[in-house]
Formats: structure tokens, C-alpha cells, sequence
């Protein structure tokens, strides 16, 4: 047995991509040639110059293992480097995203003002401000820190202020009918329920800034990141495979460490 | 004790409530009843003033809590910081951050008056929804309220635990306080209510 239409139902036609499409599609080839070629795009030269990396990879082989230990106290700095960077800048994000989110804010200018100041510390990025403070602290693990709190406080006061606007508003109303204030409010009804979150998003920010670090580091704020780059300039691929042996540790411990909390804090 | 005299509110054009009356003595009990969007939670709301009235008169004399019926305790605090949190209002914001010593004992007696004390230390998710809403009565207590306002306080309970939750009102009214309960069950609202209301669907709905 078979399913037929029956004669009189006009079966819909089949429907082409609007033009719209069609002009969307085009603008993106042209956009992708003309990034290929500003970016000198071109497997030939990968290809031409593999000799190169085949050399490199000879030298750095074996590794050079007489600097371990130099290589794991570097490593510890920049663990540092990522720890200050992130509790130094847990007043400031708390306080911009209190500021920030309409569960504790009603005053429409000051969350605009917050999410203002929030939005233009997380688009600069930390290298950036890492390069501002050397020319104020020179070159070292400060100016690292430094940049480090600038660019988190943007970023994880928006990621805080976020997971308050979704906290539940029954207790918020609850709390509001006792005559509470609007910090009161924010001390005894939004803070305890979003805590959980908030100290999830703490510990994968920790995690990112580790690895923030390292690059700042190649970026002269110290570290195992200016260790790699003081390698690669004197050519001494060897060790700088040490280093990165190092790294890589130093990120699965973070990670795991990280990653082993926020599942017990079920966030 | 409660006076409500002409509420007017509406939400974007459609009237919900078109000149509401109602005043309640202090120890009396009454139910609000009425079909679903006839504005009972809108009438409670606009007296705690979670809403605001376009018209009318609301007058207190005194303070009103309100219970609701998803109880909107904080799950993740214990019982005796819930009950608490009902002080806020007459507490200053430097001696809020961490409950004073006379705030707790006044919310330890609140809690005995719901027959919780020995459940102040336990988080309330872990409660029974019948002991959570009394928690949230304990928290209207703390609050020194003399109106209570009920919105289904006990639709989300089972008959045993919605039986409770009424005789503590009852007997909460029998204390002198004026109580208002929305409720959906009209063999509740005559056995416990001295007076019931019904609230008409507004026509234009
Ligand atoms: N904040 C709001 N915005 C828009 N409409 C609202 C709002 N609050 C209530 N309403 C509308 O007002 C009407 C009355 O709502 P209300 O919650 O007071 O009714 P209710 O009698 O409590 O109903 P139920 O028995 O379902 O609880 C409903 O039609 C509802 O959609
Ligand atoms: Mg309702």
C-alpha cells in the first residue's frame, strides 16, 4: 500500500535561495581571497621550507635538561602571575558587576556606566596593558599582574554580572517585601544563590590567566614565557624544549586542578 | 488593620482589576477566591508593593509580608538565615552583613512558632516544601508583620502539609494579625477563613 496525494493538493513547489543569499555567499569568497592574500597565505613556502623545521626540530632534540630547575621555578612565577592577577581583580569585578546587573541595580545609568567600563577593559586585550605598565614598573611579573587585573576585571565582572541577571527573582521579591534595600537585597538574596557560579567562573578564569601569563612572559613580564623567548633568541632550541615540556604541566595541572573544583562545586 | 479602597491596575491596556475593595480587621482570616487571571496575586502584589497600582488606595497599619506560593526561600541558606533576612528591612546596612546576636534569637523564636527550631541549621532546599512555606511564615514573623499575605501559600503542598500551613495561619490570626489567603480549594477557605471573597474574572478578558 502506498500514500499518494491525492489529485487536487497542489504539492508546494521547491523553493530557491533568496538572491540575498547568493550576494551573501559571494561577499564571503571575496572576502576570503583578499584575506589570503594579505596574509601571504601559501602552502608552497610551508611545504619549500620544511628543511628548515626539520633542522630546528634536530637541534632541539634531545632536550636540554641541565635547566629544569631553572625552568620549573620560572614556571611557578608565572602560575603567580595568573593567581594575583585573578584575586586582585575579584574586588573590582564584584563590585562592577553588583553595579552592573538589573538583580542588583535598578538605576539604569549606573548599569550603562558599569557595563561601559566592563566592556572597554575586556576589549583591551592584557598584552596590551602588560606593554602600558612596563613603561610605568618595567619590564617584570608586576606589570604582568598588572595587565592581568585590568583585562579579568572586565572580563569576569561581565561573566559574574551575567550569572546574576539570571538568578532566580522569587527570592530577590521575597527579600524586596521585607523593606530591604537594594544592597541588602543584593547581600542576602542574589549573592548566596549565585555563589556556586561565581566561584565556577572564578577558578576557569585562574585557569585561562595561567596561560595569559605565559604569553605576557614572551611579552618581557617574566616567567617561563620570557625563558622560551631568551631561548629562542640565543638559539637554544634544546632548552627551549624543556620549557615547553614545562608548560604544558603547568596547564594540565591548572586545568585538571580547576576542572576537579568547579565539578564539586556542581557549577 | 488592611484597607483597600478602589485598586485599579492594568497591564498593557487589558484591565485586571477595575475597583477593588477590601479591609480586613485585625484577627480575621479571609480567603480570596477566584478563577485563574482574575488578579488575586495582582491585588497582593500592588499591597507589598511589588506592583504598582494605577489607582486606589492601599493602607497598612503596620507591616505586610507576603508568603507565596513557590516560597522563594534562598534554597542554599539555612533555615534560621532565611527567617532572618525578614529583619532586613529594619536593620541599618553596616549591621547587615552578618545577622546580629538579637536578630537571631528573635528568628529562633519565629522558627519555634512554626515548629522548626530543630531544623534552623539545615539549608532549606534539603526541607519539605510543607516545612519551607512555614520557614517563609517564620521569615513573615521576623518582619514583625501584622498583616500577612498569602498567594496560594499551599497549592504546591500536599493535604497534610496544606492542613498545617493553614492552622498556622489560623492560629496566627488568632494572634491578632489580619491574613489574607489566596487560595484555589474552596473546602479549605470554609473551614479555616472567617470570610471568604470571591474575585469575578475581569469581563474583557
Ligand atoms: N507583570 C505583568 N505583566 C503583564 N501582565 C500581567 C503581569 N502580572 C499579571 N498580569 C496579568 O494580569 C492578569 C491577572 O494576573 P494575576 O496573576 O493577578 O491573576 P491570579 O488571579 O493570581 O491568577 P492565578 O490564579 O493563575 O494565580 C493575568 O491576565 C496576567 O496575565
Ligand atoms: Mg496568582
Amino acid at each position: 500500500m502506498s500514500v499518494t496525494a491525492s489529485p487536487k493538493l497542489a504539492v508546494p513547489r521547491r523553493r530557491w535561495p533568496a538572491p540575498v543569499v547568493w550576494v551573501v555567499v559571494a561577499v564571503f569568497l571575496v572576502v576570503h581571497v583578499l584575506a589570503w592574500q594579505a596574509t601571504e597565505f601559501s602552502p608552497a613556502a610551508l611545504i619549500a621550507g620544511w628543511e628548515g623545521m626539520a633542522d630546528f626540530l634536530a637541534e632541539s632534540l634531545p632536550p636540554d635538561f641541565s635547566v629544569l630547575g631553572k625552568s620549573l621555578e620560572a614556571a611557578v612565577i608565572t602560575l603567580y602571575i595568573g593567581l594575583l592577577g585573578t584575586t586582585f581583580s575579584i574586588p573590582f569585578a564584584l563590585a562592577l558587576a553588583l553595579l552592573a546587573s538589573r538583580a542588583t541595580t535598578s538605576a539604569a545609568w549606573a548599569q550603562q556606566a558599569a557595563r561601559a567600563v566592563l566592556s572597554f577593559l575586556r576589549s583591551v586585550p592584557d598584552v596590551v596593558f602588560a606593554l602600558i605598565f612596563v613603561t610605568a614598573v618595567g619590564l617584570g611579573p608586576f606589570a604582568g599582574v598588572l595587565a592581568l587585573v585590568f583585562h579579568n576585571t572586565g572580563v569576569m565582572g561581565k561573566l559574574w554580572a551575567e550569572a546574576m541577571d539570571e538568578s532566580d527573582r522569587g527570592p530577590r521579591d521575597a527579600v524586596k517585601v521585607t523593606g530591604a534595600s537594594g544592597p541588602q537585597i543584593a547581600l542576602h538574596a542574589v549573592l548566596p544563590t549565585v555563589m556556586p557560579s561565581l566561584a565556577g567562573l572564578l577558578l576557569y578564569r585562574l585557569d585561562v590567566n595561567v596561560r595569559s601569563s605565559l604569553v605576557l612572559g614572551l611579552a618581557g613580564a617574566g616567567g617561563i614565557g620570557f625563558l622560551i623567548n631568551q631561548s629562542i633568541k640565543l638559539f637554544r632550541f634544546d632548552e627551549m624544549v624543556t620549557h615547553i615540556l614545562v608548560v604544558l604541566l603547568l596547564v594540565v595541572v591548572v586545568d585538571q586542578a580547576s576542572g576537579f573544583v568547579r565539578k564539586r562545586l556542581g557549577a | 488593620m488592611l484597607a483597600i479602597r478602589g485598586l485599579r491596575k492594568s497591564f498593557g491596556g487589558r484591565t485586571v482589576l477595575d475597583g477593588f475593595d477590601l479591609s480586613v480587621e485585625p484577627g480575621e482570616f479571609v480567603a480570596l477566591l477566584g478563577p485563574n487571571g482574575s488578579g488575586k496575586s495582582t491585588v497582593l502584589r500592588c499591597v507589598v508593593g511589588l506592583e504598582t497600582p494605577d489607582g486606589g488606595e492601599v493602607e497598612v497599619g503596620g507591616n505586610a509580608a507576603m508568603v507565596f506560593q513557590k516560597i522563594h526561600l534562598v534554597g542554599r541558606r539555612n533555615a534560621l538565615d532565611n527567617v532572618c533576612s525578614g529583619a532586613l528591612g529594619r536593620l541599618p546596612l553596616h549591621r547587615s552583613f552578618f545577622f546580629p546576636q538579637d536578630v537571631r534569637e528573635e528568628a529562633m523564636g519565629c522558627l519555634e512558632r512554626v515548629g522548626l527550631v530543630d531544623r534552623a541549621l539545615d539549608r532549606c532546599a534539603r526541607l519539605s516544601g510543607g516545612q519551607q512555606q512555614r520557614v517563609a511564615i517564620a521569615r513573615a514573623l521576623c518582619q514583625r508583620a501584622n498583616v500577612i499575605l498569602a498567594d496560594e501559600p499551599v497549592s504546591a503542598l500536599d493535604p497534610q502539609a496544606a492542613v498545617q500551613v493553614m492552622e498556622l495561619l489560623k492560629a496566627l490570626a488568632g494572634d491578632g494579625m489580619a491574613v489574607v489567603a489566596v487560595l484555589h480549594q474552596p473546602e479549605l477557605a470554609r473551614t479555616y477563613a472567617d470570610r471568604v471573597v470571591e474575585m469575578k474574572a475581569t469581563v474583557a478578558a
